[in-house]
Parts: structure tokens; C-alpha cells; sequence
């Protein structure tokens, strides 16, 4: 039992702002997130005896991480982007800075992509190897290269737009 | 203008982090599971309560027709019906094994899913309504003894009005509203289905 809660912990300590990153690119909400992110190490916990080292710990996480995300539409309705936009601004005005306007910014970009775009992009902002990320998506690692492409240049483009306005 | 590296450079100097630790997570742990189990347990002690309700009524009421003891009989059998689908349910939501697997894979269980308890939730309705229906009737036989009969026949019409409006206007409505809701979440669900598809 001691075993299990220590490498759950490193678990924890290794993937958790990760697994935040990916959440809050996928909801644009941080108290939807920090909940999304709690609900995935949940799940980690009570399935860390299914591991089976077909793959590698931190793939498995996000695996659930987006299965988790995914389901988030049970729970919730699918805010209206505008919606979504107004309230990562909110997040962030306390903390206004031209860095933090910058970020901010950012995130409002990554709301504006398709669903399965802002997890992709958020593993690859995360340098995440694109092997795992194919494995995380189940999608072959070429396909993956293709959608890479679309969505790296589609995210730069909004965020340039935005920038402008 | 920036290019994708400067983003990239941007994402990774942000400061948004978790403000959730470790030991939160292990204690919702806890309460989650203590949680589930006290809702499951209150569950069956009301259960429990109202079939022995319902068996004290049996037992303890002389009653002079049969059909009134199959009336009661009926309605502890919707309450155990209840609770078991209550269970059932339980025991899907917590079915792990789809979790792990491939994201269109686990929308699809999410579908599927959606779809059953949709069904289930409509057709139960109907099923609740006749058998309380029917556990009404029978036990208006017994009235049909026991009481005056223009206190019986106004008692028969108040109960006829009350389905006709759980009929006609409850039900429809719930299973209009249940429909819509689902079959927003299904048009969502298949969106990003179709967003994973190879290229």
C-alpha cells in the first residue's frame, strides 16, 4: 500500500501540470481544469493495478486525461467559444501583465481550435514525443505529422489575428 | 507576429499551475469512494424502509380482497426495481475498462452509453406509471368495498385526472426533454469522433 501512494505521488509530482495544461487547453477554464486534472489522477489510482508496461506510464495518463476530458461533455454543455474567451480573460486579469496578457492570448487561440486540435497542440506545446501523442490519440504517428502541420500553422494564424485586434 | 517557436516559447514560461496538491487528491480519494458507498447505503435503507413499510402494511391491515395485497406487492417490487437499476448503474459508470482505450473508442462507449440509459430512462417511466396504474386499480377493488360510493367514484376520478396528467403532459415532457438532451450530447460526441479520423 506504502508502494502504490509513493509512486502515485511521483506520478503526481511528474504529469500533474501536464495533465493541467492539456485540461485547461481543453476546457479554457482553470476550476474546470484543476477538477478535470483531480477526476484524471482519481481515475490513475483506482486503475494503477491495469498497468500493464504495453506503454509507457505517462502515455497511459494522458490517455486517461483525454478520455476524461472527452467526457466532460456528459457533465457539462459545450460553452459558446465567445464564452469560453470571456472567461480566460477574467482568469488572467488579476495577474495583468504584457507576459500574462500574452498567455492569456494564447489560451484564448487554443479555444478557438477544434476539440481533438486543443489536445493535440497542448501535448506538442508541451514537447511531448510525437510517438506518444499518436498513441494517446490512436492515430498513426504519419497522420499525426499531417494534422500537426494543420493545426501548428491554423494556431499561429489565430493567435497572430487576435494579437492584431 | 510571432511563428509557431515563439508560441511555443510563450506556452512554456506561462505560470498557470495546478493549485491542487497531492494530498487534496488522495483525500478526495477517500471521500469519493465514502461518498459513493454512504449514497449507495442510504439508498438501500430507504428502500429497505419503504418495503418493510409495505410488508407491515400487509401484515398489519386487514385487508378483505386479494388483489390489495398483490397492489402492495407490486409497488415493493418497483421500489427493488428501482434500487437494483440504481446499482446497475452505478456499476457502469465506474466500469474502467474503457477508460484506457483509444479516445473514438471510448466516445463510442460514451455513445452507446448515452443512448441505453436514454432508453432505459424513457421506457422505466412508462413501466413505473402503468404498474402503478395497475397497483391502483387493484387496490380500488378493496374501496370498492370498503367505501361510500360517491366517495369511491370521486376518489376513481381524481386518480383518473392524475394519470391522464402525468400521462399527457409530465411524461411527454420528460421524455422530451431527455431526448433533446441526449441527442445534443450524441451530435457532440460524433463532432469529435469524426475530429480523430486519419486523414
Amino acid at each position: 500500500m506504502n508502494n502504490q501512494r509513493q509512486l502515485f505521488q511521483q506520478l503526481f509530482e511528474d504529469n500533474s501540470k501536464k495533465v493541467y495544461h492539456l485540461c485547461y487547453g481543453y476546457t479554457g477554464d482553470r476550476d474546470s481544469a484543476n477538477d478535470l486534472m483531480q477526476e484524471t489522477f482519481i481515475k490513475v489510482w483506482q486503475n494503477l493495478d491495469k498497468f500493464r508496461n504495453q506503454s509507457q506510464l505517462s502515455t497511459w495518463i494522458y490517455r486517461i486525461a483525454v478520455n476524461t476530458c472527452l467526457s466532460y461533455l456528459r457533465t457539462a454543455k459545450r460553452r459558446a467559444t465567445d464564452e469560453l474567451n470571456d472567461n480566460i480573460i477574467e482568469n488572467y486579469a488579476e495577474e495583468a501583465s504584457e507576459k500574462q496578457e500574452q498567455i492569456a492570448l494564447l489560451y484564448k487561440s487554443i479555444a478557438q481550435l477544434e476539440e481533438n486540435e486543443r489536445i493535440i497542440i497542448t501535448m506538442v506545446l508541451d514537447e511531448v514525443p510525437y510517438t506518444e501523442i499518436a498513441e494517446v490519440a490512436g492515430i498513426s504517428e504519419g497522420n499525426l505529422r499531417v494534422k500537426i502541420h494543420r493545426i501548428k500553422h491554423k494556431l499561429t494564424e489565430i493567435y497572430n489575428s487576435n494579437e492584431r485586434v | 507576429m510571432k511563428g509557431f517557436d515563439e508560441i511555443q516559447q510563450l506556452w512554456q514560461g506561462q505560470k498557470p499551475e495546478p493549485n491542487v496538491s497531492f494530498e487534496t487528491v488522495l483525500n478526495r480519494i477517500k471521500s469519493g469512494k465514502n461518498a459513493l458507498a454512504q449514497k449507495l447505503l442510504w439508498q438501500s435503507v430507504a428502500v429497505a424502509i419503504a418495503v418493510i413499510i409495505l410488508v407491515w402494511i400487509g401484515i398489519a391491515v386487514s385487508f378483505s380482497t386479494w388483489t390489495t395485497y398483490l397492489a402492495l406487492a407490486i409497488m415493493a417490487g418497483c421500489i427493488c426495481y428501482y434500487l437494483f437499476n440504481q446499482l446497475d448503474d452505478y456499476r457502469q459508470i465506474n466500469n474502467s475498462a474503457c477508460l484506457l482505450s483509444k479516445p473514438q473508442d471510448y466516445i463510442n462507449y460514451l455513445k452507446a452509453f448515452q443512448q441505453k440509459r436514454n432508453r432505459f430512462n424513457t421506457r422505466n417511466y412508462t413501466i413505473y406509471e402503468a404498474c402503478i396504474a395497475i397497483a391502483f386499480v387493484l387496490y380500488g377493488i378493496e374501496m370498492y368495498f370498503v367505501l361510500p360510493f360517491w366517495m369511491f367514484l370521486s376518489t376513481v376520478m381524481f386518480m383518473i385526472c392524475w394519470f391522464l396528467i402525468c400521462h399527457f403532459v409530465f411524461m411527454k415532457q420528460y421524455i422530451r426533454n431527455e431526448n433533446a438532451r441526449i441527442q445534443e450530447m450524441i451530435t457532440n460526441l460524433e463532432r469529435i469522433n469524426g475530429q480523430f479520423r486519419e486523414e
